[in-house]
């Protein structure tokens, strides 16, 4: 019984001093922090948006969407794969369970203004939700220019909800139509089109006849199709404005999806859980 | 004055390699299914920040003050491009941190359901008592 105690210490002890061992013998570099970047990373900053290399380059704005979107496209594909994946597994861990029939039974109906916390609150965060959602919005549309992104500017609105949940109640959502259902809708919108878009200049190219890559963002020089990097005066920078907008739709939905369900009362899901057994 | 940044540096790297093994030590030994899982966001954090420390870098020139690394010409030029990798840090430790944001986000998502519904099914977390359990 007590070697079962000692091992996972000894373990995580032998862990620790393998990894101090490690960083000061030098496998992050002797320096630290290191005075300049990998060759790999210069090299990416070099050819990430370079008009003398146009066989090289990637033409993105943005160093790191570049290589989210351009260079490690199936790697964003595959992680999307698994936020879909999750969510679908947490969906199906919560078939059934439904906030539809409380708020059709009109048993909720009374308690929605009374719920939630003081009208302090409920006041305050009144202007500040669409604040969130604006913010968020600027977060995700910006993303192919400056840090931030699709993914960053759904977290963000989701947190609208979220604080809406907290404040009002789960029946003040769901009255005023964010429910489970356009949220699943929402969310599998925005998947399609991340998938729509990471073919895009493929359809494209086998319309036009001409050649065209998978998760291609600009026009390069083999590869003449795209979307244009300026619209309007407004640069777009590509495929990867799309991919930031569904990203932002499909995570907000996924979020406020899954934040929906973890607030179902208790009583609600284990009626359905549990059957005859905890009535 | 490098000196001192590099003992600060090396005390931020020890403090995340003490992270992981706590955390480690969490996921293993708790007995708390919520506690695993708050170990289990905890170890990807540190990994997280772990990635991030190996892409920076330190500012080339410390006498003068830094400037945004940002390319602001829709065409540079090589030396407008080369200023730029003077001063840039790594994109891909951030890129990699993004993703592995999404998908520990998206599993931490999945497990706390799952403990939920264990938590409905049995009436408790502690793993001791739900392996003792049947059906």
């Amino acid at each position: 019984m007590r070697i079962r105690k000692i091992l996972p210490l000894l373990s995580l002890s032998i862990l620790i001093l393998t990894l101090s061992l490690a960083f000061t013998s030098g496998a992050l570099g002797y320096y630290f922090p290191l005075p300049g970047v990998r060759m790999l990373a210069s090299w990416y900053l070099y050819t990430t948006l370079n008009p003398q290399f146009p066989e090289f380059s990637a033409m993105s704005p943005e160093a790191v969407t570049a290589i989210v979107w351009d260079y490690r496209g199936l790697d964003t594909l595959f992680e999307t794969a698994v936020f879909f994946l999750a969510i679908v597994g947490a969906l199906a861990l919560m078939r059934g369970i439904s906030l539809k029939s409380v708020v059709e039974n009109n048993t909720a109906t009374v308690e929605v203004e009374g719920n939630g916390l003081s009208p302090i609150v409920k006041t305050a965060s009144r202007p500040l939700t669409p604040l969130i959602i604006a913010v968020s919005a600027s977060i995700a549309l910006h993303g192919h220019l400056t840090p931030g992104g699709g993914f960053q500017g759904g977290s963000a609105a989701a947190v609208a909800p979220l604080l809406l949940l907290v404040i009002f109640s789960v029946y003040f959502l769901v009255k005023r139509g964010i429910s489970e259902k356009p949220m699943l809708v929402l969310r599998t919108v925005g998947l399609l089109g991340i998938y729509v878009t990471a073919f895009l200049a493929v359809i494209a190219g086998l319309v036009l006849g001409v050649n065209a890559y998978v998760f291609q963002n600009q026009p390069k020089f083999d590869a003449p199709v795209g979307v244009p990097a300026y619209v309007f005066n407004t640069l777009l920078s590509g495929t990867l404005f799309l991919f930031n907008l569904f990203e932002y739709l499909a995570v907000a939905g996924g979020f406020t999806l899954v934040f929906i369900l973890l607030s179902i009362p208790e009583e609600i899901a284990r009626s359905v859980l549990g059957g005859e057994e905890y009535e | 004055m490098s000196d001192l940044n590099t003992f600060l540096f090396n005390v931020f790297l020890f403090s995340i390699i003490i992270n992981t093994g706590l955390s480690l030590y969490g996921v293993f030994v708790r007995p708390s299914l919520i506690k695993k899982v708050i170990a289990l966001t905890i170890f990807s954090d540190s990994a997280n920040v772990l990635a991030i420390a190996v892409g920076y870098r330190g500012w080339p020139s410390p006498d003068k003050p830094p400037v945004p690394p940002v390319v602001t010409v829709s065409e540079p030029t090589p030396s407008e491009l080369l200023r730029f990798l003077d001063v840039a840090v790594d994109p891909l430790p951030q890129a990699l941190v993004l993703t592995a944001i999404v998908i520990g986000l998206a599993v931490t998502l999945f497990l706390v359901f799952l403990t939920l519904q264990i938590y409905r099914l049995y009436g408790t977390t502690d793993m001791r008592k739900v392996a003792r359990l049947k059906g």
